[in-house]
Protein backbone atom coordinates (compact mmCIF):
# COMPACT_ATOMS: atom_id res chain seq x y z
CA UNK A 1 0.00 0.00 0.00
CA UNK A 2 1.51 3.41 -0.74
CA UNK A 3 0.10 5.80 2.02
CA UNK A 4 -0.19 9.19 1.36
CA UNK A 5 -0.95 11.75 4.51
CA UNK A 6 -1.50 15.55 3.51
CA UNK A 7 0.48 14.92 0.53
CA UNK A 8 3.36 13.23 2.38
CA UNK A 9 4.39 9.26 1.73
CA UNK A 10 4.41 7.58 4.99
CA UNK A 11 5.59 4.35 5.30
CA UNK A 12 2.95 2.32 7.07
CA UNK A 13 1.90 -1.41 5.90
CA UNK A 14 -2.19 -2.04 6.16
CA UNK A 15 -4.40 -4.50 4.56
CA UNK A 16 -8.05 -4.27 6.04
CA UNK A 17 -10.86 -1.34 6.46
CA UNK A 18 -9.99 2.37 5.86
CA UNK A 19 -11.66 2.97 9.26
CA UNK A 20 -8.62 0.73 11.03
CA UNK A 21 -6.59 2.55 8.83
CA UNK A 22 -7.40 5.90 10.62
CA UNK A 23 -7.45 4.59 13.79
CA UNK A 24 -3.67 3.44 13.71
CA UNK A 25 -2.72 6.88 12.05
CA UNK A 26 -5.10 8.51 14.94
CA UNK A 27 -6.42 10.44 12.40
CA UNK A 28 -10.57 11.48 13.22
CA UNK A 29 -12.57 10.12 10.20
CA UNK A 30 -14.40 13.55 11.17
CA UNK A 31 -11.31 15.35 9.91
CA UNK A 32 -10.20 14.08 6.74
CA UNK A 33 -11.06 12.48 3.26
CA UNK A 34 -9.99 9.13 1.93
CA UNK A 35 -8.67 9.21 -1.47
CA UNK A 36 -8.36 5.27 -2.90
CA UNK A 37 -6.62 4.99 -6.04
CA UNK A 38 -7.66 8.49 -6.86
CA UNK A 39 -11.19 8.05 -5.92
CA UNK A 40 -13.40 9.46 -2.96
CA UNK A 41 -13.78 6.44 -0.46
CA UNK A 42 -15.92 5.51 2.91
CA UNK A 43 -14.24 4.61 5.71
CA UNK A 44 -15.83 1.06 5.39
CA UNK A 45 -13.91 0.52 2.38
CA UNK A 46 -10.90 -2.37 2.24
CA UNK A 47 -7.57 -1.77 0.94
CA UNK A 48 -4.83 -3.66 -0.43
CA UNK A 49 -1.27 -3.98 -0.44
CA UNK A 50 -1.82 -2.71 -4.50
CA UNK A 51 -3.90 0.63 -3.59
CA UNK A 52 -2.98 4.13 -3.68
CA UNK A 53 -4.32 5.91 -0.45
CA UNK A 54 -4.38 9.33 0.50
CA UNK A 55 -5.80 10.84 3.51
CA UNK A 56 -6.57 14.27 3.46
CA UNK A 57 -7.21 16.75 6.37
CA UNK A 58 -9.89 19.12 5.98
CA UNK A 59 -11.57 20.26 9.08
CA UNK A 60 -9.74 22.75 10.28
CA UNK A 61 -10.00 24.89 13.33
CA UNK A 62 -9.81 28.84 14.27
CA UNK B 1 -9.83 -2.22 -2.91
CA UNK B 2 -13.39 -3.09 -2.01
CA UNK B 3 -16.24 -0.32 -2.10
CA UNK B 4 -19.50 -0.70 -0.60
CA UNK B 5 -22.52 0.59 -2.98
CA UNK B 6 -24.87 3.57 -3.08
CA UNK B 7 -28.09 3.28 -0.45
CA UNK B 8 -29.94 4.26 -3.64
CA UNK B 9 -28.60 2.84 -6.28
CA UNK B 10 -25.81 0.40 -7.88
CA UNK B 11 -22.92 2.94 -8.49
CA UNK B 12 -20.04 2.87 -5.84
CA UNK B 13 -20.01 4.60 -2.40
CA UNK B 14 -18.16 7.58 -1.72
CA UNK B 15 -19.00 8.66 1.61
CA UNK B 16 -20.99 6.37 4.53
CA UNK B 17 -22.91 8.72 6.87
CA UNK B 18 -22.80 7.49 10.37
CA UNK B 19 -25.74 9.28 11.86
CA UNK B 20 -28.39 7.82 9.39
CA UNK B 21 -26.00 4.75 8.50
CA UNK B 22 -26.56 4.94 4.49
CA UNK B 23 -23.78 4.89 1.58
CA UNK B 24 -23.86 7.40 -0.78
CA UNK B 25 -22.16 7.76 -4.08
CA UNK B 26 -21.02 11.28 -5.85
CA UNK B 27 -24.97 11.89 -7.59
CA UNK B 28 -27.37 11.36 -4.39
CA UNK B 29 -24.58 12.64 -1.98
CA UNK B 30 -24.97 15.94 -4.15
CA UNK B 31 -28.87 15.68 -4.43
CA UNK B 32 -28.54 15.33 -0.39
CA UNK B 33 -26.15 18.38 0.07
CA UNK B 34 -28.56 20.18 -1.96
CA UNK B 35 -31.49 19.44 -0.98
CA UNK B 36 -30.63 20.48 3.27
CA UNK B 37 -28.74 23.62 1.58
CA UNK B 38 -32.21 24.89 0.28
CA UNK B 39 -34.68 23.65 3.00
CA UNK B 40 -32.14 25.24 5.81
CA UNK B 41 -33.33 28.76 3.81
CA UNK B 42 -36.62 27.82 3.66
CA UNK B 43 -36.50 26.27 7.02
CA UNK B 44 -35.56 29.58 8.74
CA UNK B 45 -36.83 32.50 5.91
CA UNK B 46 -33.27 33.42 5.69
CA UNK B 47 -33.99 34.42 1.66
CA UNK B 48 -36.76 36.98 0.00
CA UNK B 49 -36.88 37.26 -3.34
CA UNK B 50 -34.56 40.18 -4.30
CA UNK B 51 -32.62 40.37 -1.30
CA UNK B 52 -29.15 41.68 -1.70
CA UNK B 53 -26.85 39.33 -0.17
CA UNK B 54 -23.32 39.84 0.96
CA UNK B 55 -21.18 36.61 0.61
CA UNK B 56 -18.72 37.08 3.84
CA UNK B 57 -16.34 35.05 1.17
CA UNK B 58 -12.93 34.22 3.18
CA UNK B 59 -12.24 31.90 0.32
CA UNK B 60 -11.70 28.73 2.51
CA UNK B 61 -13.61 25.54 1.61
CA UNK B 62 -16.95 27.13 3.73
CA UNK B 63 -17.33 29.90 2.03
CA UNK B 64 -16.17 29.18 -0.99
CA UNK B 65 -19.41 26.45 -1.40
CA UNK B 66 -21.81 28.51 0.58
CA UNK B 67 -21.24 31.18 -2.37
CA UNK B 68 -21.20 28.69 -5.51
CA UNK B 69 -24.61 27.00 -4.13
CA UNK B 70 -26.23 30.50 -3.18
CA UNK B 71 -25.51 31.48 -6.34
CA UNK B 72 -27.08 28.03 -8.13
CA UNK B 73 -29.78 28.87 -6.18
CA UNK B 74 -30.54 32.34 -7.88
CA UNK B 75 -31.91 30.31 -10.58
CA UNK B 76 -35.14 29.60 -8.37
CA UNK B 77 -34.70 32.30 -6.14
CA UNK B 78 -33.81 35.62 -7.58
CA UNK B 79 -31.30 37.50 -5.56
CA UNK B 80 -28.61 39.86 -6.25
CA UNK B 81 -24.87 38.50 -4.55
CA UNK B 82 -21.86 40.52 -3.13
CA UNK B 83 -19.05 39.29 -2.05
CA UNK B 84 -16.59 40.48 0.88
CA UNK B 85 -13.27 39.69 1.82
CA UNK B 86 -11.25 40.35 4.73
CA UNK B 87 -7.48 40.12 4.61
CA UNK B 88 -6.25 40.21 8.20
CA UNK B 89 -2.96 40.10 6.80
CA UNK B 90 -1.32 36.05 7.80
CA UNK B 91 1.90 35.08 6.05
CA UNK B 92 1.82 32.21 4.14
CA UNK B 93 -2.15 31.93 4.66
CA UNK B 94 -4.29 34.64 3.65
CA UNK B 95 -2.95 34.89 0.14
CA UNK B 96 -4.10 31.60 -1.55
CA UNK B 97 -7.26 32.06 0.08
CA UNK B 98 -7.58 35.32 -0.99
CA UNK B 99 -6.26 33.96 -4.98
CA UNK B 100 -9.38 31.71 -4.69
CA UNK B 101 -12.01 34.78 -3.64
CA UNK B 102 -10.79 36.45 -6.39
CA UNK B 103 -11.22 33.54 -8.91
CA UNK B 104 -14.58 32.33 -7.85
CA UNK B 105 -16.10 35.91 -7.62
CA UNK B 106 -14.46 36.41 -11.69
CA UNK B 107 -16.22 32.90 -12.72
CA UNK B 108 -19.18 33.61 -11.52
CA UNK B 109 -19.51 37.43 -11.92
CA UNK B 110 -19.96 38.62 -8.48
CA UNK B 111 -19.17 42.06 -7.43
CA UNK B 112 -16.34 41.58 -4.76
CA UNK B 113 -14.68 44.34 -2.30
CA UNK B 114 -11.73 43.24 -0.33
CA UNK B 115 -11.18 45.14 2.99
CA UNK B 116 -7.79 44.88 5.08
CA UNK B 117 -7.07 45.06 8.44
CA UNK B 118 -3.50 46.47 7.18
CA UNK B 119 -6.06 49.51 5.81
CA UNK B 120 -8.62 49.89 8.36
CA UNK B 121 -6.06 49.28 11.20
CA UNK B 122 -2.54 50.70 9.98
CA UNK B 123 -1.90 46.68 11.13
CA UNK B 124 -2.24 42.89 10.27
CA UNK B 125 -2.88 40.73 12.62
CA UNK B 126 0.58 39.30 12.28
CA UNK B 127 1.88 42.49 13.48
CA UNK B 128 -1.03 42.87 16.21
CA UNK B 129 0.12 39.13 17.65
CA UNK B 130 3.63 40.41 17.71
CA UNK B 131 2.90 43.04 20.54
CA UNK B 132 -0.04 41.14 21.93
CA UNK B 133 0.14 37.08 21.22
CA UNK B 134 -2.96 36.22 23.53
CA UNK B 135 -6.16 35.42 22.05
CA UNK B 136 -5.52 35.82 18.36
CA UNK B 137 -8.98 34.06 17.50
CA UNK B 138 -10.59 36.54 19.66
CA UNK B 139 -9.12 39.86 18.14
CA UNK B 140 -9.17 38.42 14.65
CA UNK B 141 -12.89 37.18 14.85
CA UNK B 142 -14.31 40.45 16.84
CA UNK B 143 -12.09 42.88 14.22
CA UNK B 144 -13.42 40.67 11.20
CA UNK B 145 -17.16 40.47 12.04
CA UNK B 146 -16.69 44.41 12.45
CA UNK B 147 -15.30 44.99 8.83
CA UNK B 148 -17.99 42.41 7.60
CA UNK B 149 -20.96 43.90 9.58
CA UNK B 150 -19.23 47.42 8.09
CA UNK B 151 -18.41 46.41 4.42
CA UNK B 152 -22.16 44.57 3.81
CA UNK B 153 -24.14 47.83 4.98
CA UNK B 154 -21.84 50.03 2.79
CA UNK B 155 -22.87 47.20 0.10
CA UNK B 156 -26.20 47.95 0.71
CA UNK B 157 -26.95 44.57 1.35
CA UNK B 158 -30.10 43.06 2.96
CA UNK B 159 -28.73 40.22 4.70
CA UNK B 160 -24.64 38.86 5.46
CA UNK B 161 -24.12 35.17 4.28
CA UNK B 162 -21.24 33.38 6.49
CA UNK B 163 -20.46 29.79 5.88
CA UNK B 164 -20.71 28.91 9.38
CA UNK B 165 -21.58 25.03 9.31
CA UNK B 166 -23.09 22.12 11.77
CA UNK B 167 -19.57 21.42 13.30
CA UNK B 168 -19.33 25.10 13.51
CA UNK B 169 -22.48 25.60 15.61
CA UNK B 170 -22.05 22.67 17.88
CA UNK B 171 -18.54 24.09 18.40
CA UNK B 172 -20.00 27.53 19.76
CA UNK B 173 -22.79 25.76 21.79
CA UNK B 174 -20.51 23.83 23.54
CA UNK B 175 -17.98 26.96 24.22
CA UNK B 176 -20.50 28.55 25.68
CA UNK B 177 -22.25 27.08 27.59
CA UNK B 178 -18.31 25.67 29.14
CA UNK B 179 -17.52 29.56 29.18
CA UNK B 180 -21.31 30.02 31.26
CA UNK B 181 -22.31 32.46 28.81
CA UNK B 182 -25.76 32.23 27.88
CA UNK B 183 -26.47 35.54 26.33
CA UNK B 184 -24.14 33.94 23.70
CA UNK B 185 -26.46 31.73 22.77
CA UNK B 186 -29.46 33.91 23.16
CA UNK B 187 -27.50 36.31 20.16
CA UNK B 188 -26.07 33.40 18.06
CA UNK B 189 -29.00 33.29 15.98
CA UNK B 190 -29.72 37.37 15.17
CA UNK B 191 -32.38 37.56 12.90
CA UNK B 192 -34.62 38.28 15.49
CA UNK B 193 -32.77 41.62 16.99
CA UNK B 194 -33.10 44.26 14.60
CA UNK B 195 -30.82 47.39 14.67
CA UNK B 196 -30.31 49.45 11.72
CA UNK B 197 -26.93 49.29 11.00
CA UNK B 198 -26.76 45.62 12.07
CA UNK B 199 -27.46 43.63 8.79
CA UNK B 200 -28.73 40.06 9.80
CA UNK B 201 -26.53 36.98 9.31
CA UNK B 202 -27.82 34.13 7.76
CA UNK B 203 -26.15 30.91 7.77
CA UNK B 204 -27.38 28.29 5.33
CA UNK B 205 -24.90 25.54 5.63
CA UNK B 206 -26.07 25.43 9.73
CA UNK B 207 -27.40 22.10 9.01
CA UNK B 208 -24.09 20.72 6.72
CA UNK B 209 -21.95 18.87 8.83
CA UNK B 210 -17.76 20.24 7.67
CA UNK B 211 -16.56 17.20 6.38
CA UNK B 212 -19.65 17.60 4.07
CA UNK B 213 -18.92 20.90 2.81
CA UNK B 214 -15.04 19.48 2.16
CA UNK B 215 -16.41 16.40 0.34
CA UNK B 216 -18.81 18.87 -2.01
CA UNK B 217 -16.52 21.02 -2.68
CA UNK B 218 -14.16 18.25 -4.55
CA UNK B 219 -17.14 16.45 -5.87
CA UNK B 220 -18.17 19.50 -7.67
CA UNK B 221 -14.59 20.17 -8.67
CA UNK B 222 -13.82 22.90 -6.57
CA UNK B 223 -10.40 23.45 -5.69
CA UNK B 224 -9.55 24.17 -2.12
CA UNK B 225 -6.44 25.22 -0.48
CA UNK B 226 -6.16 22.50 2.50
CA UNK B 227 -3.82 25.39 4.82
CA UNK B 228 -4.64 25.45 8.42
CA UNK B 229 -4.73 29.17 9.79
CA UNK B 230 -0.90 29.39 11.75
CA UNK B 231 -3.26 30.76 14.60
CA UNK B 232 -5.62 27.99 15.02
CA UNK B 233 -3.83 25.76 17.39
CA UNK B 234 -3.91 27.89 20.48
CA UNK B 235 -7.52 28.63 20.33
CA UNK B 236 -10.14 27.02 22.89
CA UNK B 237 -12.37 26.03 19.74
CA UNK B 238 -9.59 23.56 18.61
CA UNK B 239 -9.52 21.50 22.28
CA UNK B 240 -14.01 21.78 22.10
CA UNK B 241 -13.57 20.69 18.20
CA UNK B 242 -11.53 17.75 19.08
CA UNK B 243 -13.56 16.36 22.05
CA UNK B 244 -16.49 16.79 19.69
CA UNK B 245 -15.31 14.71 16.81
CA UNK B 246 -14.74 11.90 19.27
CA UNK B 247 -17.64 11.90 21.07
CA UNK B 248 -19.05 12.17 17.59
CA UNK B 249 -17.81 8.97 16.44
CA UNK B 250 -18.89 7.21 19.63
CA UNK B 251 -22.28 8.34 18.99
CA UNK B 252 -22.92 9.15 15.46
CA UNK B 253 -25.29 12.27 14.88
CA UNK B 254 -23.91 14.02 18.06
CA UNK B 255 -23.48 17.78 16.47
CA UNK B 256 -27.15 17.45 15.07
CA UNK B 257 -28.45 16.58 18.37
CA UNK B 258 -26.34 19.75 19.84
CA UNK B 259 -27.79 21.89 17.06
CA UNK B 260 -31.12 21.17 17.72
CA UNK B 261 -30.86 21.30 21.67
CA UNK B 262 -29.12 25.21 20.76
CA UNK B 263 -32.33 25.60 18.57
CA UNK B 264 -34.46 24.84 21.20
CA UNK B 265 -32.85 26.94 23.37
CA UNK B 266 -32.53 30.04 21.51
CA UNK B 267 -36.66 29.50 21.07
CA UNK B 268 -36.93 29.42 24.75
CA UNK B 269 -34.43 32.40 25.49
CA UNK B 270 -35.46 34.66 22.79
CA UNK B 271 -38.82 34.09 24.70
CA UNK B 272 -37.45 35.28 28.29
CA UNK B 273 -34.75 37.67 27.14
CA UNK B 274 -35.50 41.23 26.94
CA UNK B 275 -31.78 42.37 26.03
CA UNK B 276 -31.90 44.32 22.71
CA UNK B 277 -28.91 45.62 20.53
CA UNK B 278 -27.69 49.75 21.34
CA UNK B 279 -25.25 51.88 19.11
CA UNK B 280 -21.90 51.58 20.27
CA UNK B 281 -20.98 54.97 22.34
CA UNK B 282 -17.53 55.33 20.40
CA UNK B 283 -18.35 54.27 16.97
CA UNK B 284 -22.06 53.62 16.67
CA UNK B 285 -21.83 50.27 15.24
CA UNK B 286 -24.38 47.87 16.77
CA UNK B 287 -23.44 46.85 20.69
CA UNK B 288 -24.66 44.36 23.03
CA UNK B 289 -23.08 46.63 25.60
CA UNK B 290 -22.35 50.62 25.98
CA UNK B 291 -19.24 50.19 24.12
CA UNK B 292 -18.62 47.31 21.44
CA UNK B 293 -16.01 44.27 21.51
CA UNK B 294 -14.83 45.87 18.00
CA UNK B 295 -13.92 49.41 19.65
CA UNK B 296 -12.60 47.91 22.97
CA UNK B 297 -9.82 45.66 21.44
CA UNK B 298 -8.91 48.60 18.96
CA UNK B 299 -7.79 50.92 21.57
CA UNK B 300 -5.98 48.13 23.71
CA UNK B 301 -3.61 47.88 20.32
CA UNK B 302 -2.90 51.27 20.30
Amino acid sequence: MKLFLDGRLKKLNHTGTVSALLKKLKVSREEVVVKLNGRLAPETASVLTSDKVEVIKVVFGG
Amino acid sequence: MSISKCSKCDSESIIFLHYVCKHLCAKHFRELFEKRFRSTVREFSMIKKDDRIAVGLSGGKDSTVLLRCLHELCKDLPMELVAITVDEGIDNYRDATLRIAKRETKKLGIEHKIVSFKKEFGKTLDTIMKKDGSLPCSYCGVLRRGLLNRGARELGADKLAIGHNLDDVAQTTLMNILRNEPDRIARFMEPQIKHPSFITRIRPLLRTPEKEVAIYAMVRGINIDHQECPYAQSAFRQIVRRQLNEMEECHPGTKFKILGSFLSMDKIMKMKSEKKLTACSSCGEPSAGKTCRFCEMRASFF
